[in-house]
């Protein structure tokens, strides 16, 4: 019984899916997942690579074997090992009229291939033929080709087809070409400028993925320019407040929440649309407020949502009630021992609320040393992340202090060095007393002296030359002593 | 925007990787490496977030998959663990409750799938139903094709004999 069901599945394996893969696939799967070290798998994917060097430049492959040969490439690759002869094989299944092997040419190019390989001419002809197709799955399949393949040279070649798109009476072309423009302006701003418009005009659109896509696009060109967009506003307030009262489709709903992804983006773009502006941020307060007080806090993305509203809150005009509200909510976070996700997001969205309410970290200290304190080390890193930005004279010799010791922990250089310039900074800003200062520098040169940056030991260097400024000439000296000796120290080691 | 999505099992066998900005074959051998290391060695109960080279990895175990997104720092990191249960929820569906295997030997659909949820580092689809028929559409269309496909091989088949 048992060995008939075990040849069943092989059987039902090999008949399931969609590319029909032969026993030949088959087998290499299999033993690459038996493979018991790396060597073994390197071996067989070795010898994998050169089988398929030799077939597949065999005159007459017919179509489904060279399909199958990309597929057996792609897996490969995904592995780690290249496979870069079989590139042109994979361009040339683009061209193809049938759209099986047409599909899994895309597939292959989208995953071998980057915007700035030399094949990519190859295929732009064939990309610009299939943006016309009738055929919206062809359609479909190009733009995502498109998103992926097209740089700044080639966005001319393709961007009025992909215009004429934006209003394909398909909404999943719409959408994809929404994003394909959405690409087009990241990597060249110049070259969609003059087709704003057509975003705006697509906010509107009945379908609300559309809508949703085309929130990427104006969530850029308003980080660049938001003075341009205030007149979106009360569109954006007004598209928040309908999706918030579950007005779109059920289909949008995830986890009980409405559509809570497009939520999250249009936060964003209050957020950025109401920074200084009290007009602005006038329209907002009452929704936001009103979906924090609707999300669900037990599930995460209720959450996602929940911190997105405190980001805005922390990024508006200010108002009492929404800074009430924002503050309850970092609380609810902090308070959950068991959950570190939501004790980490409780700490990012308070490090955003303490420029405009220094006091709130009073409120919370017990929880922040909580943090500080535990064995994450992810919680740690946002912790004095918080710290550094509550710094002030007051409390800068703690923070430095306690700073200091943590990187002194540290492995990861990138990070290191991070840290270590975050202490010099609030040194040269903060410092209670020059005593502390060298003393700090050399803390921090004796820990991670070959991560400063030089500019830094100059500055030092010419304060010693320079003097400190102090009025009893012994004291300026006896500060300038402590340091040569400090500096000796580190510079002779 | 979201970087690299790499699927990778407690072994660090790869599953599936998916680029969306440019990183040479090198730098990715590098990468899958360097982040298995990091993120294979962290307990079960903290934060599912890791610091990377200035980026940051949200990552979430299913069985024996950990599904990693890399992401700038300043995005959400609650929305995007989210936006990998979207995607396993929609696999889940497709597959009928998905499991390793599944993908092992189907990786190509769970590109497809991908393919419609995140389009240039951003979340495109968020209505599974959406996705869900777009796929079924495609499959319709390629089975259709196979079928066409095998008529026609039968018809010259019979015309050659």
């Amino acid at each position: 019984m048992e060995q008939l069901r075990t040849i069943g599945r092989e059987l039902a394996m090999g008949s399931q899916g969609g590319f029909g893969q032969s026993k030949e696939f088959l087998d290499l799967v299999k033993s690459i997942g038996e493979a018991r070290s790396k060597a073994e798998e390197d071996r067989i994917v070795l010898s994998e690579i050169e089988t398929l060097k030799r077939r597949i430049i065999e005159p007459d492959i017919p179509k489904r074997k060279m399909k199958e040969f990309i597929i057996r490439l792609v897996y490969v690759e995904m592995l780690g090992h290249d496979a870069s002869f079989g590139y042109i094989h994979a361009v040339k299944m683009t061209h193809d009229d049938n759209i099986l092997i047409k599909r899994t040419g895309y597939l292959a190019v989208t995953l071998f291939l980057d915007e700035n390989h030399d094949l990519i001419i190859l295929i732009v002809n064939t990309i610009q033929k299939d943006l016309k197709s009738d055929n919206y799955l062809v359609v479909c399949a190009a733009l995502n080709a498109v998103c992926r393949l097209i740089n700044e040279e080639t966005i001319p070649a393709v961007l009025p087809q992909v215009v004429e798109l934006v209003n394909h009476p398909k909404e999943a072309v719409r959408k994809k070409a929404i994003m394909a423009l959405h690409r087009f302006y990241q990597r060249s701003p110049s070259s969609v400028s003059h087709l704003v418009s057509n975003f705006r005009k697509k906010l509107s659109d009945n379908d609300p993925s559309v809508m949703g896509a085309t929130l990427c696009p104006l969530y850029d060109l308003i980080t660049v320019d938001a003075n341009s967009y205030k007149d979106l506003v009360v569109s954006f307030v007004s598209i928040l407040k309908q999706v918030a009262e579950h007005r779109l489709p059920k289909s949008y709903d995830y986890h009980q929440m409405p559509a809570p992804y497009i939520q999250i983006k249009l936060l964003k773009i209050l957020a950025l649309l109401g920074t200084g502006d009290k007009q602005a941020s006038e329209h907002m307060y009452t929704v936001v407020n009103d979906i924090t007080r609707k999300a669900d806090t037990s599930s995460n993305i209720g959450n996602a949502v929940l911190y997105e509203c405190v980001c805005c809150a922390a990024a508006i005009y200010p108002n009492p009630k929404l800074m009430e509200t924002a503050s309850s909510t970092i609380s609810r976070f902090l308070k959950q021992s068991d959950s570190h996700n939501l004790r980490y997001m409780g700490i990012d969205a308070l490090s955003r609320l303490i420029k405009l309410n220094p006091d709130i970290a009073e409120q919370h200290q017990l929880a922040v040393i909580d943090c500080l304190e535990d064995r994450d080390d992810t919680l740690k890193r946002k912790t004095f992340e918080l710290l550094y930005r509550m710094t002030k004279s007051s409390n800068v010799e703690v923070i430095v202090d306690r700073t200091i010791d943590y990187m002194i922990s540290i492995n990861d250089s990138y990070y290191k060095t991070e840290i270590a310039s975050r202490c010099v900074e609030l040194a040269e800003q903060y410092a209670p007393s020059n005593q502390w200062f060298i003393q700090t520098m050399n803390k921090v040169f004796e820990h991670a002296g070959d991560l400063v940056n030089r500019k830094v030991v100059h500055n030092l260097m010419h304060l010693i030359a320079e003097g400190f400024g102090e009025d009893d000439d012994a004291v300026d000296s006896q500060l300038r002593l402590s340091a040569v000796s400090v500096l000796d120290h580190f510079l002779f080691t | 925007m979201i970087h690299f999505v790499i699927l990778i099992n407690r072994q660090g066998k790869v599953r599936l990787t998916k680029w969306y900005s440019p990183y040479s074959q090198k730098e990715r051998t590098k990468v899958i490496r360097e982040l298995s290391g990091l993120i294979l060695a962290r307990g079960p109960k903290l934060c599912s977030f890791v610091d990377w080279r200035g980026f940051r990895v949200v990552y979430r175990r299913y069985a024996s998959l950990y599904f990693c997104i890399c992401i700038d720092q300043d995005d959400n990191e609650l929305e995007i663990l989210e936006i990998t249960h979207h995607y396993v929820e929609i696999l889940d569906r497709y597959f009928g409750s998905v499991c390793e295997l599944d993908l092992i030997f189907n990786f190509h659909k769970a590109y497809y799938i991908l393919d419609e949820i995140l389009i240039a580092g951003e979340l495109q689809e968020s209505s599974k139903r959406t996705v869900a028929r777009l796929i079924s559409a495609q499959d319709s269309l390629v089975e259709a094709a196979k079928e066409q496909e095998n008529s026609i091989t039968n018809i010259i088949a019979h015309a050659t004999k």
